[in-house]
This record gives structure tokens, C-alpha cells and sequence, in this order.
């Protein structure tokens, strides 16, 4: 893997829900295989960064591009670059009817990107790599957080995404499940994924993260390692929010 | 009055109110059948992102829920006809029971749309989301997705609409439809028998109505094991 290659680049974002400016003008390349990890105080706007990569939310103004390809153009065909980039959210939103294995399979069976089988051997796969082997045929509603949580991960790596974004993925687990779910994004990190990750889970950030963006008042007010921005903060901001959390 | 005449009453009566038992069974199972097509079809046009689309189901929906069935009915069975001939189709002709039929469909369907809109709208925000972000288009997350879990939410609330339109048919005694009510008033014009009668004939529909309350709570309560 190329690590020069940049696999998003964004440039001047900025993002408004009527007269709410939540982003301010973003700009930021994120490399193949690099881990980017997103903190802020709640309401900075970096879900919405986060959202606006994937076209969950529309862009007011900026550009970004995905493997070198637009998606906030007019014509951008934004379900086929989604199919790359696997995304996972703070409530898993696990399909409740259908099975574990149904949900892994879903995607790639209704594309006609995998046979039936093949689609059903990755599934297998993904699920004995994220630890849940055995719940391959539970519905969602009977597993912990933290497992629904896995199967989400499974779920989107189906697709073979080469950039996965995560929304606050720890945010509504609780405290004991966390680790588990943190544990398969760190394998996932090892294996070379470029990740975007906004989260609260500091020990995570400074431990997993090769950048680390401070975003409030909708932009970046500082990047850096994690050593850089957590162990030696410029911005008062960052100071101030750091004292809070850590 | 006792027991005894009550069920004189039920025997003498009931070729008469079987034939019209068969009618209201037959213009209802139509009519909901025909409802939960035009349901399904006016809720995705009303939840669509097509701007003419949305204006004519939402007119429908306006139409029929404001204003009474049986103006819908007379409308549809005199006023229509009348229109027709003098203008387009000076030989059109419709019969009471298409009317009839025409009606209920109409009205039943205007419901369902809402019942249906209701319950894709109150699926999880989420649900849309992860099957878009997967790179699954709209229309196939709609179909797989959210329909499936709509219907689930919606059961309980279309067995009420099959309650409902079974008991609105008696409105089509109006236009003179051969339905239950219609038949039990030729009984007791016949016998002057109102009590015994009437009586039967609201048996009859608590028997029909109080079975599709048990199918509706058995539902529910599956839905929720």
C-alpha cells in the first residue's frame, strides 16, 4: 500500500441546518492505511464531518473526494463509492429482522457483488474474526451492545471497504463492552484499514491513532499525533476540552 | 320476549339475512383487498421524492377523508353517472354493487395510505441509513428494509381498518346495496319483528368483529415474543 496515496481529501466543507453553521470550513487529507481519530466537545460537528464523507449529509459548500473520485459533485454516483467505505454507527442499526448472517451477507447478495455462497463463506469468516461464530443465526435483539456492535463491524467489512468511518461506535455500549468492541477495531487498524473515527475513547485515540483533530466550533482547531495533541496541547481550546475528559 | 321468539326470529329470518351477510362479505373481502394495492401504492407516492407524485396522493387522502362516506357513495352511484352521460359516455351505467365497491375501495384505501405512511416513517431513521451507507440504492432498502418492518408495525392497525370497512358497509344501504341491513329492514317490513332482528343482526357483526379482535391481539402479541 501506498501511504502518500490520499484516500480523502476534503477541502473547504462546510455544512448549515438552516442557520446552524456546524461546520466552518474544513480541510484535511487522510492517507492510505492511516488511522484518524475525531475529538470535540458534543455539538462541534464532527459527526457531521464525519456523516458528510459518506454523503449521509449533504455538503453546503466544499469539496470531497474519495479515492480520487467527487462525492459531493451533482453527478457523483454516491452508492457506488459507498461500497467502499464501510460505515459504523452509534446505534448499530442492525436490520432486526433478518438474522446475524443475513445482515452480513445483505449488501453484497442484493448488489450481486457475491454468489449466495460466496457471500455466506465471508460472512462466516468476518463473524469467527469479530469473535461471534457462534450467533450466526440470532437476531440482533437477542445479543449485548457490544455483539450487536460486532456484527455491524462484520457487516460493513462484507463489502471490502478500504476506508471505514465510525460514528462514536463505543458511545452507547456499556462500560464493560466497550473494550471488546475497541479490541476489533485496533486488529482492524494493525491490518493496514484507513479509519476515520470519532470517539470519546481517549486511551483509544492516543493508543491506536496516527493523527489525532480537535474540531469545535466546526473546525479543525488542531491536529497532530496523539502524543502532539494530547500529551502537549497549543490551542486553549484543546487544553480546556482535554482537561475535561482525560 | 323471550329466548324462545328471539331464536323464531333468528331461523325465520335468516335466508334473508344470509343472503345479505354474503353480500357485506363479499363487497368488504373485495373492497380491503383492493384497498391494501392502492394503500401501498398512494403511501409511496405520498413519501416520494417526485413532487407531482406526492400532490395527488396527498389530494386523495385530502378528498376522502374530508368529506362523509355516504356523499362519497351517492356521488359515486348517482352524481358520477349522471356526469358521464351528459358529457363523455352518454350510455355508462353502474350497478349497486360496483358502486358499492367502488366506494369502500376508496375510502378504505385513503386510510391504509396513512396507515402505511405512519408506519414506514416510525421504522428507525437508522435502519435507511445503514442500508445506504452499505451502497444499497433507495428503492431496493425500501423493499427489503423498511417495508418488511413496516408491515410488522402496521399489522394491528390494518385489522382495525378490516373492522372499520366490514361495518361501513352498512352505509351502502343507502344506495339501496342488498347488504345485512338492508336485508333485515325488508324482515321486519314484512314482520314489524324490529327488536328480535336488529338484534340478531348486531350479533352477527359483534361474532365477525370480536374474531378479527383475536387474530389482532395474536398478532401482536407474536410480534412482540
Amino acid at each position: 500500500m501506498d501511504k502518500n496515496e490520499i484516500k480523502i481529501h476534503v477541502a473547504g466543507l462546510k455544512k448549515s441546518f438552516g442557520d446552524n453553521h456546524v461546520l466552518r470550513g474544513i480541510d484535511i487529507d487522510i492517507h492510505a492505511g492511516e488511522v484518524v481519530c475525531v475529538i470535540g466537545p458534543s455539538g462541534s460537528g464532527k459527526s457531521t464531518f464525519l456523516r458528510c464523507l459518506n454523503r449521509l449529509e449533504e455538503a453546503t459548500a466544499g469539496e470531497i473526494t474519495i479515492d480520487g473520485e467527487s462525492i459531493t459533485g451533482k453527478k457523483a454516483d454516491v452508492d457506488k463509492i459507498r461500497q467502499h467505505v464501510g460505515m459504523v454507527f452509534q446505534q448499530f442499526n442492525l436490520f432486526p429482522h433478518y438474522t446475524v448472517k443475513q445482515n452480513v451477507m445483505f449488501a453484497p447478495v442484493e448488489l450481486k457483488l457475491k454468489s449466495k455462497e460466496e457471500a455466506e463463506a465471508k460472512a462466516h469468516q468476518l463473524l469467527e474474526r469479530v469473535g461471534l461464530a457462534d450467533k450466526i443465526d440470532a437476531k440482533p435483539r437477542s445479543l449485548s451492545g457490544g455483539q450487536q456492535q460486532r456484527v455491524a463491524i462484520a457487516r460493513a467489512l462484507a463489502m471490502d471497504p478500504d476506508i471505514m468511518l465510525f460514528d462514536e461506535p463505543t458511545s452507547a455500549l456499556d462500560p464493560e463492552m466497550v473494550g471488546e468492541v475497541l479490541d476489533v477495531m485496533r486488529e482492524l487498524a494493525e491490518q493496514g484499514m484507513t479509519m476515520v473515527v470519532v470517539t470519546h475513547e481517549m486511551g483509544f485515540a492516543r493508543e491506536v491513532a496516527d493523527r489525532v483533530i480537535f474540531v469545535d466550533e466546526g473546525v479543525i482547531q488542531e491536529q497532530g499525533t496523539p502524543a502532539e495533541v494530547m500529551g502537549n496541547p497549543q490551542n486553549p481550546r484543546t487544553k480546556s476540552f482535554l482537561s475535561k475528559v482525560l | 320476549m323471550d329466548l324462545a321468539t328471539l331464536f323464531e326470529t333468528l331461523t325465520a329470518a335468516w335466508p334473508l339475512l344470509w343472503s345479505g351477510l354474503q353480500t357485506t362479505l363479499y363487497v368488504t373481502v373485495v373492497s380491503l383487498v383492493a384497498a391494501m394495492v392502492i394503500g401501498i401504492l398512494t403511501c409511496l407516492m405520498n413519501l416520494s421524492s417526485i413532487r407531482p407524485l406526492r400532490g395527488v396522493a396527498k389530494f386523495y387522502i385530502w378528498l376522502i377523508r374530508g368529506t362523509p362516506m355516504l356523499v362519497q357513495a351517492f356521488y359515486i352511484y348517482f352524481a358520477m353517472p349522471q356526469l358521464l352521460q351528459a358529457t363523455v359516455a352518454p350510455g355508462f351505467r353502474i350497478d349497486v354493487v360496483t358502486a358499492s365497491i367502488a366506494t369502500l375501495i376508496l375510502n378504505a384505501g385513503a386510510y391504509t395510505s396513512e396507515i402505511f405512511r405512519g408506519a414506514v416513517q416510525s421504522v428507525d431513521k437508522g435502519q435507511m441509513e445503514a442500508s445506504r451507507s452499505l451502497g444499497v440504492g433507495k428503492a431496493k432498502t425500501m423493499q427489503k428494509i423498511i417495508l418488511p418492518q413496516a408491515v410488522r408495525i402496521c399489522l394491528p392497525s390494518l385489522v382495525n381498518q378490516c373492522i372499520i370497512t366490514l361495518k361501513d358497509s352498512t352505509i351502502m344501504y343507502a344506495i339501496g346495496l342488498p347488504e345485512i341491513m338492508n336485508q333485515a329492514k325488508v324482515y321486519v317490513g314484512r314482520t314489524m319483528d324490529s327488536f328480535a332482528t336488529y338484534t340478531w343482526v348486531a350479533v352477527i357483526f359483534l361474532v365477525i368483529t370480536s374474531v378479527l379482535m383475536l387474530a389482532s391481539s395474536a398478532l401482536e402479541k407474536r410480534m412482540r415474543a
